[in-house]
């Protein structure tokens, strides 16, 4: 696990805020065209964020995986970056 | 690995050349609302741009670059041993620009000329050729050219890339001769084609002859793809280049970049603890112009110039290919800059 690893809550406010959004709206099974913010310019924020506060690098495919907060909630584990279980 | 050190060359001058007619993403853009260029202006950082136009190439932008040049530096014509073009938005598919170049700037015919197909890492690459042939002897002085027109391959209805693009052409001068005690000169330069599609202009090239659909005709470009290139590649490449030449990373006076888009710029600066004030951004006056955005910033980016002492300079270029490229130069207290216009307006 790594060293800046949150729980899914903690990540949930973390996508939050990245989007600009409310947190109450955002669930793991949200998707990616229910929020305004991730759009062509929103996917930079959220690849910039994650290499700021997890030192995740998201590969192509990685970033052609996103298309939910589950999917975001999904990579960060596989990188270490949840400090919970599913 | 693709990286060494070249000796006894020096950089006599550099000259941007842009456009005169220039667009203001607020008040010239139609198709976006005020909101929607607002958002991609805070971001990408371009607030106006100039634009060639259907009249204008990258080798006419080129070429009023290398005149002015060459008469700040008093060069004879006759003096010039090598042009390189390096430049994705060539006159013709056939001949080099760099032929065409060659008799409009009436250079001689003992001249070598040659084209190189890069784009946003062109520079650097440029810069190499023209330092390695010099040093390879036989060849005394050498104008690399580098110019882009990228707003003429842009569809300004695809959000990906509107509003972004600007045009540039750019003239350096090298000269064999280092100065006496000058470190020497040091370039990485790397690949990685299995991007190639993350950037492309699809039709009109011989895969694709001539695809029907016009749109096959303009550049399309993965953004997030090509953003998460940047952060892995670029600071690796500097990290590599500071341990080539064996120097740290704050003996550096500036890191002038390709100006691909200010937040993919400020966020390699902070991750690479690169202070701002080293990082030159002249994405603002004239966006991302491919290549020749790096001599365009090191003419306008305002860089404070000691007396007597020269620049130590990295210049990293990255971006379509997948290619990137650096190159740690000396800007000595003689070589001269400058900026030119090509008078285009409607």
């Amino acid at each position: 696990m790594s060293a800046v690893a949150k729980s899914t809550s903690e990540i949930l406010t973390w996508v939050a805020d990245i989007f600009e959004t409310p947190a109450d709206g955002i669930r793991p099974e949200t998707k990616r065209d229910e929020i305004d913010a991730w759009d062509s310019l929103g996917i930079l924020t959220l690849i910039a964020r994650m290499d700021e506060d997890f030192q995740v690098l998201l590969t192509e495919d990685e970033i052609q995986e996103l298309r939910s907060v589950g999917d975001i909630i999904e990579v960060l584990r596989r990188h270490g970056g949840v400090a919970d279980n599913p | 690995m693709a990286k060494c050190t070249i000796s006894g060359v020096s950089l006599k001058g550099i000259v941007s050349g842009v456009p005169s007619r220039r667009f203001d993403n607020f008040k010239d853009a139609t198709g976006f609302t005020e909101d929607e260029v607002r958002k991609v202006v805070g971001m990408a950082g371009v607030k106006s741009r100039r634009m060639a136009g259907d009249a204008v190439c990258s080798s006419d932008l080129c070429q009023a670059a290398a005149e002015d040049l060459l008469g700040k530096i008093g060069w004879p014509r006759d003096s010039v041993d090598a042009l390189i073009m390096v430049t994705q938005s060539p006159d013709y598919l056939l001949p080099s620009t760099a032929c065409l170049l060659q008799t409009k700037l009436g250079l001689p015919t003992t001249c070598a000329a040659f084209d190189v197909g890069l784009g946003c890492s062109g520079y650097p690459y440029g810069l190499y050729l023209g330092a390695l042939m010099i040093s390879g002897g036989g060849i005394k002085r050498a104008l690399v050219l580098h110019g882009e027109t990228p707003s003429r391959f842009a569809d300004e209805s695809d959000r990906s890339v509107s509003l972004l693009f600007g045009d540039a052409g750019s003239a350096t001068a090298l000269e064999a001769g280092g100065a006496d005690g000058e470190a020497p000169w040091s370039f990485v330069l790397h690949s990685d084609g299995s991007g190639f599609e993350d950037l492309i202009i699809p039709g009109g090239g011989f895969r694709e002859r001539f695809p029907e659909d016009r749109r096959r005709y303009y550049v399309s470009m993965n953004g997030a793809n090509i953003f998460s290139f940047s952060i892995k590649r670029v600071p690796a490449v500097i990290q590599d280049t500071l341990e080539l030449a064996g120097i740290g990373k704050d003996d550096i006076d500036y890191y002038v970049f390709h100006q691909s888009n200010q937040f993919i710029m400020r966020h390699l600066a902070k991750k690479m603890g690169i202070a701002e004030a080293k990082m030159p951004l002249t994405l603002g006056d004239f966006g991302n112009t491919g290549g020749p955005s790096i001599p365009l910033t090191i003419t306008q980016g305002n860089l404070e110039r000691p007396a007597g002492r020269a620049l130590t300079l990295m210049l990293v270029g990255y971006g379509v290919g997948l290619s990137w490229a650096s190159a740690l130069v000396r800007l000595g207290p003689g070589a001269v800059l400058g900026h030119a216009e090509v008078q285009n307006q409607p």
